[in-house]
């Protein structure tokens, strides 16, 4: 390896090829590009002619140079330089190197892997063996790979093979592999990810006691972040997250995404100084909140960061059972069709009796105006409430007459507030204590309850009153039962006894009460689960690794994630259970301290630049310039069009050029002289035949009357200003592009201003008496405009008479109608705006340079041609001076006034 | 060759389509060669009536139409309408040198030039006049035996043929019609025109040349071949040639104009680039004597 300052080349020797540059400065010098052969008949007009400036028989120095460069950067590519080449790392023995690939490592896994690489290199160079050790286990077989010496080549391949792990690292077990390989002396560069585990300082130690020991670790402040999952009971999603290191302050977003990836909602964790837990609380709707199907950290990756949801966390079933039978034949008198419409939404229904219900258990069970529970359902109700149950009884007309004793407060019989023989008014309902799970929610003034059931008051009925009306009476009473809840709705869940059904607060205490359930309870056989979706060590969603194996559900939170039970769902896909990594890590601590020998550094600072295939491309694009320069050096490039270049230059610069600003130059153009302009169609042909026309008839102008018009111009619709001219010729092209809104604005402008535009379809057919195709074109490009309404040109029109006498209008063709606009004479002194024909005037008028016409007329002779000439003479008169010939109208008049 | 015949006389047949039969404008009314069967709308001699006219001393007693003159009291002489043919002598040129397109043309000169000469031939014996192929043919004819026998001898591919007609003699008070580059030297073009001149025959010549002969679009470093064995001509920079030779041909050009506008000639000039029908209607047009 050769070195120059910061420059140092792999293959030196490659160099001396630069040695030959100057050999191949004098060949190209010498060598002269050979001519162009051209056969050309009016050779006889060349002989004798002398170019002014005979070059010298040499090649042109600039593309000497460029054949130059182009030697001199290949073989500086080929000799392969290298801009500021890492530092070699210093020691004897093989090179050691640990690199940690547990879930910490995944979020920045590329950066972990460049190190490596450049580890590996370095080694290469060097020609140095390299042990690899990897400290988390295999996802194959569960266990750490073993560690062996290798050539640095070969164990490059496998750390490109190497992923990331969903599970923390073993650093015991990578201790013993490193153990069963450990060589003489080495030197160790330990990649880490920050996580402490119990091998680390073991690791350290063993790994310092064969030489020196250089740790490269993300900063403190950039550790890794765990996301906890989510409590189930609480009505919010509370998520906490914990960092692993560092105590500064920080902030991640967390991102909470449904079963197809879509966001659902978003939350900021803000970590305080010294904190090393964050939570934030997302109030979600319960329907939004059942499609969360996981949670993320932003910007973050692996199963650490990721947190998976099941149906613990999703909407809960419940189940109606009613004392009535109304259901069938009305509705709204059902004593469970309120419940039914406020629970829908964000819980999952189903209806029966008692015990079907508890065959498949729910997580809330609404019994609405039952009175007595048979002793059968009572008996399995019971260890259903023990174990999370929530049983939400209503009180109804039955109720009252004798309800059984499954109630959180004794009864004492009903009472009626207000109604036909009361003077009392319909309580309303008095504020939630604070302490009563519907704490905060707000109550609407018309909730008014007219019957209810009265409990006995007894010392312990104010704990258990949830809500209460204004006069102190509970109309909600709960209690406690092992891990579940019973509760009591003193009135009943229809309209009978109480308006509380109708209003809005009753779906929100329904929410509240449901959120109350634990959930499914759970099957807590000993059945185990198998792994049905796995997360990868980036903390994506797959089929389960070789290793995992199923897992009881009981135990399936006991023990951390590994790899026989990677974190992912578990069991049938219908009603997967999550296990996530998160809980596992609510310990975990930092890597370090260090021992005083090892160095610390950062990974992924210093960063040497291959500079070789910039050289390559270099040379490339030289050799393209080359080939370019050397075929325009013999002319085989001809000039390209100009549109075209300006086409080339357009697309590769990007820019358009502005539309709408009126061109100054375009201006003093076109206001020099008197101007016939037209449309430029875009087909070149229509174009120039066209042009050659009005050119034509400017000729003719110029030699038959005072008109004498300048040379024609061509106008683009889009982009040119129309107002300049008297008259805009435009040829009907079938594949014109329809003109955009501005340019409609512009044509309207141009023709309310005074302008006259000829509309001419070119089309014989028409002409001859057809129909065509080219109307429907007409159509196509005029819609959008406001064309008025037009008729055949009249037989004492201004157009016949405004300079020859002419009763008919041909052109190339002849025999179709010609429309006007049909004037009243008020608008524009009454001269027609538009002219529309189908004639192909411009190639009758069309001539070359030589007055010669460029096309026959049809059906031929060439008094038609002289005619369209007149026509087109009497149409720049109409253009120019208007209705002013129209007075000759009225001449046999005036000349009879005058006799008088 | 029977195909090839075939193939250039169907398009000169489908150019002249679009043109009316081709009537020659005839100057010399007092030299018929031939007697035509179309009428030149004037008195002459033919069979077809044309009009009465007071007779006046000195008029043939038996051109008097009694039958009108008994209608009145004035004698009436009846004129007939003067119908003849012009005979037209055509000539392409057909050698190596037009066998040329650029880059810029489309086609080559020759065939241009072929392609036009059978187009008028077409559009001339539809309007009745004689032609014959300057140089091959003894004496002018008409009909489509012509036109078979113009599109054999033009369909030859030999390329012997000189860059200029010969100079033969041909029937006084005919037509010529040259249709070549006409980049001979000035002088044989010279006498091309005297020759012709001297007998009485009035001519056209129409230059067919390619687009880069009018410009010389090259470039760089090139060496020029000719196509007839007239030598070759390397050059370093052949732009910088180009304003030369634009001047050039130019001069020659205006001689050329020169020389036939003092044999009261005409001249023509027609590029491959562009539309054969633009030529011929040019063509079309100086015969017809609109232009």
């Amino acid at each position: 390896m050769l070195t120059l300052g910061a420059l140092a080349f792999l293959a030196p020797w490659v160099l001396l090829g630069l040695g030959a540059v100057p050999l191949l400065w004098w060949l190209l010098r010498v060598v002269p590009p050979a001519p162009l052969r051209v056969r050309f008949p009016a050779i006889r007009l060349l002989f004798g002619l002398v170019a002014q400036q005979e070059a010298a028989v040499k090649t042109p120095w600039w593309l000497v140079a460029l054949r130059l460069a182009l030697a001199c950067a290949a073989i500086v590519a080929l000799a392969h330089p290298v801009w500021e080449p890492a530092v070699p790392v210093a020691g004897s023995g093989p090179l050691i190197l640990v690199l940690d690939d547990g879930w910490a490592a995944a979020r920045d896994w590329e950066a972990r892997r460049a190190a490596a690489d450049r580890v590996l290199a370095q080694a290469e160079r060097a020609g140095r063996p390299v042990l690899l050790v990897t400290t988390a286990p295999s996802d194959r077989d569960g266990r750490v790979p073993g560690a062996e010496v290798r050539p640095a080549a070969e164990a490059s391949t496998i750390v490109h093979a190497l992923r990331p792990k969903p599970w923390g690292t073993d650093r015991t077990a990578a201790l013993a592999a490193f153990e069963a390989a450990r060589p003489e002396t080495g030197t160790s560069i330990w990649i880490a990810d920050g996580v402490a585990d119990a091998g680390a300082p073991l690791l350290a130690e063993a790994l310092l006691s064969v030489g020196s020991l250089e740790v490269r670790i993300a900063s403190q402040d950039d550790g890794p972040l765990v996301l906890m999952p989510p409590g189930t009971r609480s009505r919010l999603l509370e998520v906490g997250a914990r960092r692993i290191a560092g105590d500064g302050p920080r902030a991640a977003w967390v991102r909470a995404s449904g079963e197809d990836g879509r966001l659902l909602a978003r939350g900021e964790l803000v970590f305080d100084p010294g904190e090393d837990r964050a939570a934030v609380a997302l109030d979600l709707p319960g329907e939004v909140r059942n499609l969360i199907t996981r949670l993320d950290i932003e910007g973050e990756r692996g199963a650490g960061a990721t947190v998976l949801l099941d149906d613990r966390w999703r909407r809960r079933p419940v189940g109606l059972v009613s004392g009535g039978s109304l259901e069938r034949d009305q509705p709204l008198l059902s004593d469970v069709f309120y419940v039914e419409r406020a629970l829908e939404p964000f819980t999952e229904l189903r209806r029966g009796e008692i015990g079907a219900l508890l065959a498949n258990p729910p997580s809330v069970i609404v019994l609405a105006d039952v009175a007595k529970i048979p002793a059968a359902d009572l008996e399995a109700l019971e260890p259903w409430i023990a174990d999370g149950g929530v049983l939400l009884r209503f009180a109804g007309p039955r109720f009252a007459e004798g309800a059984d004793e499954l109630v959180p407060v004794r009864l004492r019989g009903g009472r009626t507030i207000g109604g036909a023989m009361s003077w009392a008014e319909p309580a309303r309902l008095a504020p939630f204590d604070s302490s009563s799970p519907f704490a905060g929610l707000a109550i609407p003034r018309d909730v008014l309850v007219a019957r209810q059931v009265l409990a006995e008051p007894t010392l312990d009925l104010p704990g258990k009153t949830w809500a209460r009306l204004t006069d102190g009476t509970p109309l909600v009473t709960g209690e406690p039962r092992g891990k579940g809840w019973l509760v009591l709705v003193h009135t009943t869940a229809n309209t009978a006894w109480s308006n509380l059904a109708i209003s809005g607060l009753f779906v929100e205490l329904l929410q509240r009460l449901v959120e109350l359930s634990a959930g499914v309870p759970t099957d807590e056989s000993e059945a185990a689960l198998p792994p049905w979706r796995s997360l990868d060590g980036f903390g994506v969603l797959g089929p389960p690794p070789p290793a995992a194996r199923a897992v009881p559900l009981a135990t399936i939170d006991a023990e951390p994630p590994g790899p026989t039970r990677p974190p992912g769902y578990y069991g049938p896909a219908e009603a997967p259970r999550a296990l996530n990594l998160g809980p596992s890590l609510a310990e975990a601590t930092g890597l370090g301290p260090w021992p005083a020998d090892a160095v610390v550094s950062p990974f992924g600072t210093t960063d040497e630049i291959d500079v070789q295939p910039w050289l390559v491309i270099a040379a490339i694009l030289l050799a393209l310039a080359e080939l370019v320069a050397s075929l325009a050096a013999r002319g085989q490039i001809l000039r390209p069009r100009p549109v075209a270049a300006a086409a080339v230059v357009l697309a590769l610069v990007g820019a358009t050029p502005p539309v709408g600003a009126v061109d100054d130059a375009f201006v003093i153009e076109a206001t020099q002289d008197l101007r016939l302009a037209y449309v430029r169609t875009g087909d070149a042909d229509v174009d120039d035949l066209t042009r050659a026309g009005l050119w034509g008839l400017g000729t003719i102008l110029r030699a038959r009357t005072s008109v004498e018009p300048g040379e024609p111009m061509a106008i683009d619709l889009e982009n040119d200003e129309l107002l300049f001219f008297p008259l805009v010729y435009w040829a009907i092209t079938p594949d014109q592009p329809r003109p955009s809104d501005g340019a409609r604005a512009k044509i309207d402008r141009y023709l309310k201003t005074g302008g006259i535009l000829v509309l001419d379809t070119r089309d014989p057919d028409a002409a001859m008496g057809g129909g065509g195709a080219s109307a429907a074109t007409l159509r196509r490009l005029l819609r959008g405009l406001s064309i008025p309404p037009l008729v055949p040109v009249p037989h004492d029109h201004v157009l016949t008479r405004s300079f020859y006498l002419l009763d008919e209008f041909p052109g190339r063709w002849t025999g179709g109608q010609v429309w006007i606009e049909q004037t009243d004479g008020g608008v524009n002194d009454g001269v027609s705006s538009i002219l529309v024909g189908s004639h192909d005037w411009a190639a009758a008028w069309a001539m070359d340079t030589r007055l010669q016409p460029l096309l026959p007329v049809v059906p031929g002779g060439e008094r038609q041609r002289e005619i369209a000439y007149r026509f087109g003479i009497n149409l720049v008169m109409y253009a120019t001076t208007g209705n002013y010939k129209a007075d000759a109208v009225h001449v046999p008049t005036i000349l009879e006034r005058l006799g008088e | 060759m029977v195909e090839a015949d075939l193939s250039i006389r169907q398009r000169a047949e489908q150019l002249a389509a679009h043109l009316p039969p081709l009537l020659v404008a005839a100057e010399r009314v007092a030299a018929v060669v031939a007697q035509g069967v179309h009428g030149r709308r004037r008195v002459g001699a033919g069979e077809t009536f044309w009009q009465f006219r007071r007779y006046q001393p000195g008029d043939e007693i038996g051109r008097i139409d009694w039958r009108q003159s008994a209608k009145s009291m004035h004698v009436f002489v009846r004129e007939n309408e003067w119908e003849a043919a012009e005979s037209v002598w055509l000539w392409c040129d057909t050698s190596a040198s037009m066998r040329f397109a650029s880059h810029l043309a489309p086609v080559e000169k020759l065939d241009r030039a072929r392609l036009l000469l059978l187009a008028l031939a077409v559009l001339l014996v539809q309007g009745g006049e004689h032609v014959a192929l300057l140089g091959a043919d003894r004496r002018p004819s008409t009909g489509r035996a012509t036109l078979a026998r113009l599109a054999h001898a033009l369909g030859r591919d030999d390329g012997l043929g000189g860059s200029l007609p010969p100079l033969i003699d041909i029937p006084r008070y005919a037509q010529i019609v040259v249709i070549g580059d006409l980049l001979s030297p000035i002088e044989d073009i010279a006498a091309l025109i005297r020759h012709y001149t001297n007998q009485g025959v009035r001519g056209y010549l129409f230059q067919v040349l390619d687009p880069a002969e009018e410009t010389l679009p090259f470039a760089g470093h090139t060496l020029f071949e000719g196509l007839e064995d007239e030598g070759s001509m390397l050059t370093r920079r052949a732009e910088e040639l180009r304003k030369d030779y634009v001047a050039r041909l130019a001069e020659h050009k205006g001689d050329l104009l020169q020389l036939a506008r003092a044999a009261r000639w005409r001249v023509g000039l027609h590029h491959t680039d562009r539309p054969a029908p633009e030529a011929l209607l040019s063509i079309y047009m100086a015969l017809a004597g609109h232009a």
